[in-house]
């Protein structure tokens, strides 16, 4: 296909149809795609590119009993650096006493709360407001990914019912409005039973502690 | 979770755990886009599935760049550590993978550059070893292994140039910058590499 010295193909160097190939074959060039032997090196070129990735994945899922010992160790790091936010008052039950928690621990409560919500998984989360001031309004924002195929309006709903009882219970943020925010639908996903059946909406709550 | 009549009773006492399990689930089948922004929200959990879905080819991109698997973990815990700090400003967190490839390609170039200012190392070291195919591979498995071993046979320079250009998508430019050389040299390199790569691939054939 290529001649020995050079490597040039119909008077084409390699390096001319590399550029060409990296530019996307764009603008046409009469030159290169006037000749068969032309077309059929770029058709090389391609293929050994799109080979050469491939075999970097390869190589990449050969040894995924490497991975847990440096993710735990990458994760310890990440712990640490996990920025608390503001402060939050915390329900009490003694009058005289003032708990708080951090804005990124209630944040964190919101996606449990909300994945917790069948066809539900939380991308991101904001508290707005002062949340540090008892009865100080405060507006929360949740965006999700809803699974393909559910009622958006009915699955918002529950959502929302779900992190007003949860903040109520574990927070004493006045919560004037939460807004669910769906920008993106994802695939069923095969649940722990293997049956992928559309929710019943929601499970029953009890479980979702936020005491962590 | 609601115990569905007719469902098994085990299904019931099992509860929470199972909650904790199809969470961990759906982050490993979520989109990129949806971890990126969730560990650019805080959660360490999406970040760690982030962390398991790109770290290895992210690991075997800058073990060819540097050299040396040790140095290669360095970088990829560097890369990440980096990765945590700016996700929350992510433009765009659907091009998660692209991003993560070039914080991690700069990272090994980095170090490249720091090699070459203190000493001259001699980076040649020999291919890794490659482990015997078994009879039965599938023609695509022999087709990758010569690949990989043309692409590992190239001088240095060459694969360095053909990593961050075919692996990385890194323009020319970019690629000399990051070497210390011209686009034009780059651009030789390349043309270099890939007749080697193609005329091993023939071989092959």
């Amino acid at each position: 296909m290529t001649s020995p010295d050079d490597g040039s193909v119909d008077g084409v160097t390699l390096e001319e149809l590399g550029d060409y190939l990296d530019r996307g074959r764009e603008p046409r060039d009469p030159r290169i795609e006037g000749s068969p032997a032309c077309r059929l090196a770029l058709q090389a070129l391609e293929s050994i590119g799109t080979l050469s990735r491939e075999s970097f994945e390869r190589e990449a899922a050969r040894e995924p009993h490497r991975d847990d010992a440096w993710i735990a160790g990458l994760l310890d790091s990440v712990r640490h650096e996990v920025v608390a936010g503001r402060e939050v008052p915390v329900r009490s039950d003694d009058a005289l006493t003032t708990l708080t928690t951090s804005e990124a621990a209630v944040r964190g409560l919101l996606r449990r709360v909300g994945d917790a919500v069948d066809g539900v998984v939380v991308r991101s989360t904001e508290l707005e407001g002062e949340i540090g001031e008892q009865e100080a309004p405060v507006t929360v924002r949740v965006t999700v990914s809803a699974r393909y195929g559910l009622p958006l309006d009915g699955l918002s709903d529950v959502l929302r019912g779900h992190l007003l009882d949860a903040l109520g219970q574990h927070t004493q943020l006045h919560v004037a409005e939460v807004h669910v925010h769906v920008d993106d639908v994802h695939l069923g996903d095969e649940g722990p039973d293997g049956t992928g059946r559309p929710g019943t909406g929601v499970d029953d709550g009890t479980d979702e502690g936020g005491d962590r | 979770m609601i115990c569905t009549r007719g469902g098994a009773p085990s299904a019931c006492v099992r509860e929470p755990r199972e909650v904790d399990i199809s969470s961990a689930d759906r982050l490993a089948q979520a989109s990129d886009a949806t971890l990126a922004l969730r560990a650019g929200d805080g959660d360490v959990q999406a970040f760690e599935a982030v962390a398991r879905r790109h770290g290895p080819l992210m690991r075997v991109v800058a073990s060819r760049l540097l050299g040396t698997d040790a140095e290669a973990d360095d970088v990829v815990q560097e890369s990440f550590l980096t990765a945590w700090h700016r996700l929350a400003g992510l433009d765009e967190p659907e091009r998660l993978r692209n991003w993560l490839m070039r914080i991690v390609t700069n990272k090994a170039i980095d170090r490249l550059r720091t090699r070459r200012d203190h000493d001259d190392v001699d980076d040649h070291e020999p291919p890794a070893p490659r482990r015997e195919s078994p009879d039965h591979v599938v023609e695509q498995r022999l087709q990758l292994d010569a690949v990989w071993r043309a692409v590992d046979l190239l001088p240095l320079d060459q694969r360095r140039c053909w990593l961050l250009r075919e692996i990385a998508g890194w323009t020319y430019a970019e690629i000399a910058e990051a070497l210390g050389t011209t686009p034009s040299t780059v651009r030789g390199q390349l043309a270099r590499a890939r007749r080697s790569v193609l005329a091993e691939m023939e071989e092959w054939r």
